[in-house]
């Protein structure tokens, strides 16, 4: 193969052979069992989303893993090749060497390009996914929520609605709310698994993540930083209600209160 | 660690410049090594006051500790390390009397600091409990201290040796990399007196 | 000096910690911070005095004497004509100390292995109460730590040390004795982690956050001691071996010339270096914070747990390249000689190498992004893990390269290279999902990162130290290590961990966190699996315990170079002098010249004991010490 040939007629030269037909082959079919499998599992075993973010998050899994499929698929179809076609037999020492291939700067260009438009596109997949999250949580009617996080429960204030308190997170639907979360004592960390949202408790400090729950239901919210014995346990949950129940709740809370 | 008999493996003999370079990078390495160390604690210092958090770096009020205290030991290292690179450059002219003179000043100056930090961490017009600020005064000054001791032992090994005619003008490594490390221990010393020297941050306010 | 060694060493370690406890508890017991003051300076008492009785001061205050060594005591220093007794000393032949960092490998493996057998047994249903919560968080931080430990010194330790010095053409390491000084710190600081598990373990994880380890049990400082002692051996070890490989490659060794496990071994301490004096300060901030009421970690007091935060990933990141990249390229190392190729781009897997640590110190607060710290700067933290896929994939190429048309034999030092294929891809794109912020922010502290770290750190890493094992084996101890035995073990642990693991990622996506005692009962399935899996890891680690101990000792006797391997190591004669050359090669070409030069046919593993009995034990070779006899 020489310079001047045109490259189609080199990739059909290369394809003649017959170890690149068969890898071919097994990566396509690899890739096809890969591409199935990312599409149906992670999401599935993330479960049913209950917000805006976590539908994006399980798509982004499931995108990625598709892009990832071709990438696993050829690693494994020339490992899994090689172990055939490659092989030297019986358990007796090679009676020659391979080829002395000391590199091809063509296959190495040609890799260095394909997973760096890979990178690329993760990167910008990535820094969209951000960019359109973060509006979402920084809306200008968001309701606000002070979580504190103490060795092992969950405290939940509403500064907005008459500084109700609470160890359950009730919130109303298709409404934005940004939680301001803080720590007592150790650093815990609030996550909301299904809504697919997580900011750490930290003591001394205040910090924020938003959502919009558009499902309702009872989810859990759970402690994602060990802060201690029953780390394990700092668990409860979240409802979320349509905004009549909600403000029923409040007006509850407020009576109880007082 | 002689200089006769650490070149090279035991039956196989080095020349000695070819010793004195490795030990020299070695002795870099460690240094980068330290330096980390150092970077890390006064990152710690930067970073605590940057963020003052619950309004607690310094409590208003509350005592600081004089800033030319630190400045001033770190001249003294400063001093001392010069005083030994002096008689570094003694002995690789053959100046034997030099560094065994210079090596005991630097030694003597070198006690003179130690002696003088431990004063300066025993007079902080605070505990260490008291403020962030307190406890990472309380960390440099020791760490400043363990410098100084190790320095010390090595500047006295240096004055004994030199005065038992172990070094000469082309066996005489050891001297420089004891100066290469001398050179680092006050650097940080300097380094972190300008740190220190940043108590409050606009943030805070006096 | 002559009398001394490891009996010495702990006398003097407790010869001087109790009476160190009883004078510190009979002063300092009464005030606030009495139980952890008196814990430091106990164990700062064990270190001194066991590294006194070790006679690791005798060679400094000697020189601060000007008594120096003779050459005599030198070779005594060497472990000349002492047999056995040598590997329980201070000795100074790098052979020796990676031998010696091989045992203290395999019993750290040991210990942290049993701890997670423990762990997953108590997960194997949501209610197993086979640990009490305590006794669970405290073995979860111990394991983490053990293994932290375990692996950054796995191939650096026994094969850095072992083998480098020989591939490049030396006689030994730059700085013999610090050799020595970097394995017995380690030594002393194994009882120092250990006895955590008496002094209300490591409640916090391996990574130690505060402030919840602020207010953890005596056993916190047990964790905070083994750090400084261990990071002072980093340091040391570092020095030296990137001083060894700078300035001690034979004559003629070009920097293109020089195998790619050097490279791989000078890069990884070369992070090391910088690295691990971070995590060391941290420490010594905690311990003033638990011994006397500092406050750099306490937010009423101006603290702040991101202190602690960025100091530790600073070095954690970091690190697991330092775990990771001797590892890969001791794998690159034996698939060239195993594929009968030259190393497929040589260039690339340098570059590879350096991108990767020149990245790895940029990454840190990807760790961080659900923290708060700095929310602004998740995206640039974003991009630089993102790139560092890049250099990383180009180990990919070179391996799949080097194995491309080659004429590959499945030893097993070659499965290790297969199935770090798997496991590291694997651990790769599971590294990409949580390099982007969104899918971090639904998996972090999640058990789904658990299982992208143990694909990665135990799946390539200690794979590929168990093949660099199987690989260096017949140099190190002049015997072929029994593959029957070394291919149960391949494939109950391969399997196993991948059952335990993937098991792993479900319960993670499902919505598990990390260091949890118990769990939801919707994903006892998952865990169950997990554990099963583990069992079999657990099992065929003892086959590889059992493997390489029984070959050790009865195994059948290998030739000097059974693998036909053209790099350094293997011209060396089995047993191996003191010295290990008499005359210093001079090098004329790389390492990696199949199918360039004319073939030489290789010896194989072959049973050679007609030929060896005169020869073993033989004591006309006055300078061979290595490999002849258990």
């Amino acid at each position: 193969m020489t310079q001047t040939e045109p490259v189609t007629a080199q990739i059909r030269m290369w394809w003649q052979r017959v170890e690149i037909k068969r890898i071919v082959w097994i990566w396509l079919g690899i890739t096809v069992v890969l591409a199935i499998f990312a599409l149906i599992v992670p999401a599935r075993v993330m479960g049913s989303p209950a917000s805006p973010t976590m539908r994006a998050v399980e798509s982004t899994m499931t995108i990625f893993s598709v892009a990832a499929a071709p990438v696993m698929a050829l690693v494994l179809s020339v490992a899994v090749y090689s172990l055939t076609g490659w092989r030297s037999r019986g358990s007796e020492p090679p009676i020659g060497d391979g080829p002395p291939i000391r590199g091809s700067g063509r296959v190495t260009a040609t890799w260095m390009v394909v997973s760096s438009v890979l990178t690329m596109f993760v990167l910008i997949w990535g820094l969209g996914e951000m960019q359109s999250l973060s509006a979402e949580a920084s809306a200008p009617n968001a309701m606000v929520v002070n979580v504190t996080g103490q060795q092992w429960v969950w405290t939940f204030s509403y500064p907005q609605n008459g500084n109700v308190e609470s160890d359950q997170l009730y919130l109303p639907v298709n409404r934005p709310v940004v939680f301001h979360v803080t720590s007592k004592d150790v650093i815990h960390s609030f996550w909301v698994v299904e809504m697919g949202i997580k900011v750490d408790a930290n003591p001394g400090e205040v910090t924020k993540t938003g959502v919009v729950p558009d499902t309702l239901g009872t989810f859990v919210v759970r402690c994602a930083e060990l802060c201690g014995l029953l780390h394990a346990h700092m668990e409860t949950q979240a409802h979320v209600v349509s905004s009549t129940d909600f403000a029923a709740w409040i007006t509850a809370q407020e009576s109880r209160a007082s | 660690m002689s200089t006769r008999t650490a070149a090279g493996t035991p039956t196989h003999r080095e020349d000695v410049d070819v010793v004195g370079r490795r030990w020299r990078l070695g002795v870099g390495l460690v240094i980068v090594a330290d330096a980390s160390f150092v970077a890390a604690m006064l990152f710690g210092y930067r970073y605590l006051r940057g963020l003052n958090t619950e309004g607690a770096w310094l409590p208003h009020g509350s005592a600081t500790a004089p800033i030319w205290a630190s400045w001033l030991l770190a001249a003294g290292l400063l001093l001392s390390a010069v005083v030994f690179r002096w008689g570094e450059k003694g002995i690789r002219a053959g100046d034997r009397a030099r560094l065994v003179l210079s090596s005991g000043v630097g030694l003597f100056l070198l006690v003179m600091v130690g002696v003088g930090q431990v004063v300066q961490i025993a007079s902080f017009p605070f505990a260490i409990a008291a403020s962030a600020y307190a406890s990472s005064m309380y960390l440099l000054a020791g760490a400043n201290l363990f410098h100084v001791v190790l320095t010390g032992f090595l500047g006295l090994a240096m004055w004994n040796r030199a005065r038992l005619g172990k070094y000469s003008a082309t066996e005489n490594w050891q001297v420089g990399i004891v100066s290469l490390w001398w050179a680092w221990v006050a650097l940080a010393a300097g380094v972190s007196a300008l740190t220190t020297s940043f108590i409050v941050s606009p943030a805070i306010g006096g | 000096m002559r009398r001394l060694n490891v009996v010495t060493a702990v006398a003097g370690g407790l010869g001087l910690a109790l009476p160190g406890w009883a004078i510190a508890r009979h002063f300092l017991e009464e005030n606030d911070f009495g139980p952890d003051q008196v814990t430091v300076i106990t164990m700062v008492c064990w270190a001194i005095g066991f590294m006194t009785g070790i006679g690791a001061f005798n060679g400094p205050i000697g020189w601060l004497r000007g008594h120096d060594l003779t050459p005599e005591d030198e070779l005594f220093l060497a472990g000349k004509d002492q047999g056995i007794r040598r590997y329980f000393r201070f000795t100074t032949d790098h052979k020796v100390v990676g031998i010696q960092y091989l045992a203290l490998t395999m019993v750290l493996f040991g210990v942290g292995g049993t701890m997670a057998m423990l762990i997953r047994t108590n997960l194997i249903s949501p209610n197993s109460n086979f640990l009490s919560p305590q006794e669970y968080n405290a073995i979860v931080g111990l394991h983490g730590l053990i293994m932290i430990i375990a692996t950054i010194i796995m191939v650096t330790g026994p094969f850095g040390n072992f083998i480098m010095p020989m591939m490049i053409g030396a006689r030994d390491m730059a700085f013999p004795r610090l050799n020595a000084l970097s394995l017995w710190l380690i030594v002393a600081a194994v009882p120092v982690l250990l006895s955590a598990t008496f002094l209300g373990g490591i409640p916090t994880g391996w990574v130690g956050y505060a402030p919840l380890a602020d207010q953890a049990p005596p056993g916190m400082d047990a964790y905070m001691m083994t750090i400084i002692i261990f990071a002072i051996s980093s340091a040391v070890a570092g020095a030296n071996i990137t001083t060894t490989v700078l300035t001690m490659r034979a004559r003629g060794m070009t920097w293109n010339r020089t195998p790619i496990f050097v490279y791989g071994v000078v890069a990884s301490v070369g992070l090391a270096i910088p690295a691990f004096p971070m995590f060391m300060a941290s420490q010594v901030m905690l311990g003033l914070d638990r011994t006397m009421g500092g406050r750099f970690y306490v937010a009423s007091g101006g603290g702040s747990p991101w202190l602690y935060a960025n100091l530790f990933w600073l070095m954690g990141h970091p690190e697991v390249y330092v775990i990771l990249i001797p590892a890969m390229a001791a794998l690159m190392e034996l698939t060239a000689v195993f594929s009968r190729k030259p190393l497929f781009s040589f260039n690339t897997a340098v570059l590879g190498i350096v991108g990767i640590s020149v990245l790895s110190v940029m990454v840190w607060a990807h760790h961080m992004y659900a923290s708060g710290w700095a929310p602004n700067l998740n995206g640039a933290f974003m991009l630089t893990t993102e790139m560092i896929s890049i250099p990383t994939g180009m180990l990919f190429l070179v391996i799949l390269g080097t194995i491309w048309r080659g004429r590959i034999w499945t030893r097993l030092p070659m499965m290790a290279t297969y199935a770090m294929l798997w496991n590291f891809i694997i651990g790769g794109i599971t590294g990409l999902y949580l390099s982007d912020v969104p899918l971090d922010y639904a998996l972090h502290g999640s058990m789904f990162v658990t299982a992208h770290f143990h694909y990665t750190l135990m799946g390539a890493g200690l794979t590929g130290a168990i093949g660099a094992l199987a690989f260096w084996f017949p140099k190190m101890t002049g015997r072929m290590l029994n593959e029957r035995f070394g291919f149960i073990s391949f494939w109950l642990v391969q399997i196993g961990f991948n059952v335990t693991f993937i098991g792993m990622f479900a319960v993670g996506l499902a919505g598990q966190p990390r260091r949890v005692f118990t769990y939801n009962n919707l994903l006892a399935t998952g865990n169950f699996v997990s554990t099963i899996g583990a069992y079999a890891i657990g099992i065929g680690m003892l086959f590889l315990m059992y493997a390489v101990i029984s070959s050790w000792r009865h195994g059948s006797l290998a030739p000097s170079n059974p693998w036909g391997s053209k790099t350094l190591e293997w011209t060396v004669p089995n047993p191996i002098p003191l010295e290990n050359f008499t005359v210093l090669p001079v090098v004329t070409s790389d390492a990696y010249g199949y199918g360039e030069e004319p073939f030489e046919p290789i010896e194989g593993p072959t049973r050679r004991d007609e030929l060896e009995p005169a020869h073993v034990g033989s004591a006309a070779d006055e300078q061979s010490t290595e490999g002849a006899r258990p």
